[in-house]
């Protein structure tokens, strides 16, 4: 029993789920749902459909070269039953997925990044235009004014004296 | 040779149906239409080729036929044998005959009719014409009737023949009735001929296949023959003697030693030598049958010598029972080989030998030398050999396993796998964690990998890759985002003001609209300004025409001139007007200038437009009495 991968969009097929298509060369294609299947019979491009996993990996929006990633390869030589080296390797398991979680989200908080200096930009030169929208160009002058002759008078006043 | 399957042959119809079956086809499959008003030439047509037609049928069918059953001169001398005792040669080829006479009479009857055809003048006399024509070849076929009933029975019967090939292996039975020769046939091979305690229960020739030696060979069981001389056999025993002269097999003769058959051992002496001259070139064997009964030891003294007579001249005597199979097989055996060397001296002797002699003779290559070379067995084969002969006792089944345990089976491969820890065959192995599977993870060096892994991971961390970058916004920045946010609100909450406008409708001017104070100042306290205290700014000061009305005092002078000048003035229908004589007559002149026009139902002159270009009470109905001088 094997979770296969969506051969349009990479998700996990579990058993019992999906479909499968046999094409005359003999390759294999796996959907996980017909919104899958429907696409490819539309003979759509999975590297240019944008909410695929393809597509993300192609368009460097995701993590592709790491040696996390080359802990789980299919292996077409089955391995005899040793209890040891399977517990071992569920445990290896946990923390090769650990690591990798972590390196894929620092990878596309990265990617980020830039956005957030372009936010700060555009926000800085929203300001400098449009501050008239909520706040009139002379909108604390004349409180300013007044104390200023305030000050003025009292300064005067203290001259005087 | 001709084919030995007799059951290809088709059915012959009786002349009735014969008749019927023609000319029922004549009439589906020819046009069916005509009339006397067509052309002569397309009349004659038509019934030309319906004769032509009929005839045609005729002719294949009876041609089939001809061809169908098989000529006596054409086939293997036995069955032609076979079938002039079964059927009367002369019978045959004269039913035959008659058919071919039939056929050709036919078809003379059509071409004359035909030619006649070419000179009908008339529908009715080409209709007439075919009528005879076909009448004709009917009566001719009606007159077959015995002939085609005969054929047919003959035809029956020889799909039912057995299929006995008279060039290969066979043995035959032969004997007095009721002596044990199907009983023999029954037991050798897989036939199930009918035994029953009368004579001639075996009616025809019976066929039984066996296997010996790798080869395939046919026994075949006769009726029981009498003794009479040839001409008084009936149909039964001439199927025999037919069997006898003509199959070139190993004659099995049976004697009933304990004469339970009726008749005794002298009269089956008699007859074995009466039928001596069949018997020429061929491996004879006497069969002593039903020697549970009784033994040839126990026979009286001259049968006893009947049966050294026999032996001694070179005739192999063995005694069998059928019931308790005892010297059957001896028989089998005797008779198969005899016939097969038989069999290989004539091939020798024929001119086809080469064709065979790989078969009867086995080259060996001579000795260059004394060294024994023996042949090479392999040790495994031996030991095997030896392991099948001896009873080994085998290993348990899972299949005793079952019925051992009944209900509580499980089949548990697991207990067979071959691993390096024999305690872990019963683990349950698991296959997926968290939707990954755990076969593909696997790998010796699994752990190495890890390690160098984790290694990594700790260098980046050291590195600062993972450090979370505090958000260096200091309160300037806050407040900038702030302010932007807020703009960005704003702007669009106008655009949504904005897209509410009406802009397919009429357009005001900015100025027309009439600016609240209320709102004037809520906005510009929302820019920032205050808006306190501003009843002296002249946006403040109420216009004149917001001035309500008050109850006039009459001390209070008009402050405007405006209404005292228009009183002064007089009315126009008043002005210019003399008198009041003058006034009356204005005041007509005005009413009459406008009859016309009321009248018309105009407002005035420039005033056309017609309220009903087709009013119905001009236009509907009958000239009735009235003027009709318009409409």
């Amino acid at each position: 029993m094997r979770i296969e991968k969506c051969y349009f969009c990479s998700a996990p097929v579990y058993p019992g789920h999906g479909m499968m298509f046999v094409r005359n060369d003999c390759k294999m294609f796996r959907f996980c749902r017909s919104k899958c299947h429907r696409n490819f019979k539309r003979k759509r491009n999975p590297r240019k459909t944008r909410w695929t996993k393809a597509f993300r990996k192609s368009a460097g929006k995701e993590l592709t070269v790491d040696n996390s990633l080359e802990f789980e390869k299919r292996r077409n030589i089955p391995v005899k039953y040793n209890r040891e080296l399977w517990s071992k390797t569920v445990e290896a398991m946990k923390k090769v997925e650990a690591i990798k979680n972590k390196r894929q989200a620092r990878f596309i908080f990265n990617r980020l990044k830039k956005g957030k200096e372009l936010e700060k930009a555009a926000d800085i030169s929203e300001v400098k235009k449009n501050i008239h929208l909520i706040k009139a160009p002379h909108a604390g002058q004349a409180k300013q004014l007044e104390d200023k002759m305030v000050q003025k008078l009292a300064e005067d006043v203290e001259m005087d004296e | 040779m001709a084919l030995y399957n007799f059951k290809k042959i088709m059915v012959v119809p009786t002349a009735k149906d014969f008749i019927d079956l023609t000319l029922s086809k004549t009439q589906r499959k020819t046009p069916t239409v005509i009339h006397k008003h067509y052309q002569i030439h397309r009349i004659r047509h038509f019934y030309m080729r319906k004769v032509k037609f009929t005839q045609q049928n005729y002719h294949d069918r009876l041609s089939q036929i001809l061809t169908d059953f098989p000529k006596l001169d054409d086939i293997h001398p036995f069955y032609a044998d076979l079938m002039n005792v079964l059927y009367d040669k002369d019978h045959y080829k004269l039913a035959l005959g008659q058919i071919n006479i039939a056929k050709n009479l036919i078809d003379n009857v059509a071409k004359d009719y035909v030619r006649l055809m070419k000179y009908g003048d008339s529908l009715y006399r080409c209709k007439q014409l075919k009528r005879a024509a076909l009448g004709r070849m009917c009566t001719i076929l009606k007159r077959q009737k015995q002939s085609l009933e005969y054929l047919e029975q003959v035809r029956q019967h020889l799909s039912r023949l057995p299929t006995i090939d008279p060039n290969t292996r066979t043995l035959l039975l032969c004997g007095y009735p009721n002596v044990g020769k199907s009983s023999f046939i029954n037991k050798v091979t897989r036939a199930d001929v009918e035994v029953q305690p009368y004579a001639f229960t075996t009616k025809s020739l019976f066929v039984g296949h066996m296997d010996y030696k790798y080869l395939r060979w046919q026994v075949v069981d006769t009726p029981g023959i009498l003794d009479h001389p040839l001409e008084e056999r009936n149909t039964i025993e001439m199927q025999a003697i037919t069997a006898l002269a003509h199959l070139r097999a190993a004659v099995l003769y049976v004697m009933d030693v304990s004469e339970q058959c009726g008749h005794t051992l002298a009269q089956q002496l008699e007859l074995f030598n009466n039928i001596r001259p069949l018997f020429a070139n061929k491996p004879l064997i006497v069969m002593a049958n039903k020697c549970d009964v009784k033994k040839i030891s126990e026979l009286s003294e001259e049968n006893q010598k009947i049966f050294a007579d026999i032996s001694a001249e070179g005739v192999t005597v063995i005694e069998t029972s059928s019931l308790t199979e005892e010297g059957v097989m001896q028989v089998k055996t005797e008779a198969c080989d005899r016939l097969l060397a038989h069999r290989v001296d004539a091939k020798m002797k024929s001119k086809k030998v080469h064709d065979v002699l790989n078969r009867l003779h086995l080259a060996v290559p001579a000795k260059r030398d004394q060294k024994e070379r023996p042949p090479f067995i392999p040790e495994g084969a031996l030991l095997r050999r030896k392991a099948m002969e001896t009873d080994a006792p085998k290993r348990k089944l899972e299949r005793d396993l079952e019925v051992e345990m009944g209900d509580d089976y499980t089949l548990d491969l697991q207990k067979y796998w071959d691993l390096m820890n024999p305690e872990e065959k019963q683990d349950k192995i698991p296959e997926i964690w968290e939707g990954h599977n755990i076969a593909d993870y696997i790998d010796p060096d699994i752990m190495k990998r890890l390690e160098d892994l984790e290694q990594e991971e700790e260098l980046r961390e050291k590195a600062g890759e993972y450090d979370s970058e505090e958000e260096s916004e200091d309160e300037e920045m806050k407040e900038i985002r702030q302010l932007a946010s807020q703009i960005r609100e704003k702007r669009k909450l106008k655009i949504l003001a904005s897209k509410e406008k009406d802009t397919q409708g009429p357009r005001m001017p900015r100025t027309a609209k009439k600016v609240d104070r209320v709102t004037l100042e809520k906005e510009m306290s929302d820019l920032g300004l205050d808006m306190t205290d501003k009843n002296d700014s002249h946006y403040a000061q109420r216009s004149r025409s917001l001035v309500r009305k008050r109850k006039r005092e009459v001390s209070a002078p008009p402050l405007s001139r405006t209404r005292s000048q228009s009183a002064s003035r007089p009315p126009r229908d008043q002005s210019g007007v003399r008198d009041a004589k003058m006034l009356k007559k204005v005041k007509t002149m005005m009413k009459s200038s406008q009859k016309d026009m009321n009248r018309q139902g105009r407002k005035g002159e420039s005033d056309r437009h017609v309220f009903d270009l087709k009013p119905k009470h001009l236009l509907a109905g009958k000239r009735k009495s009235g003027t009709t001088s318009r409409r």
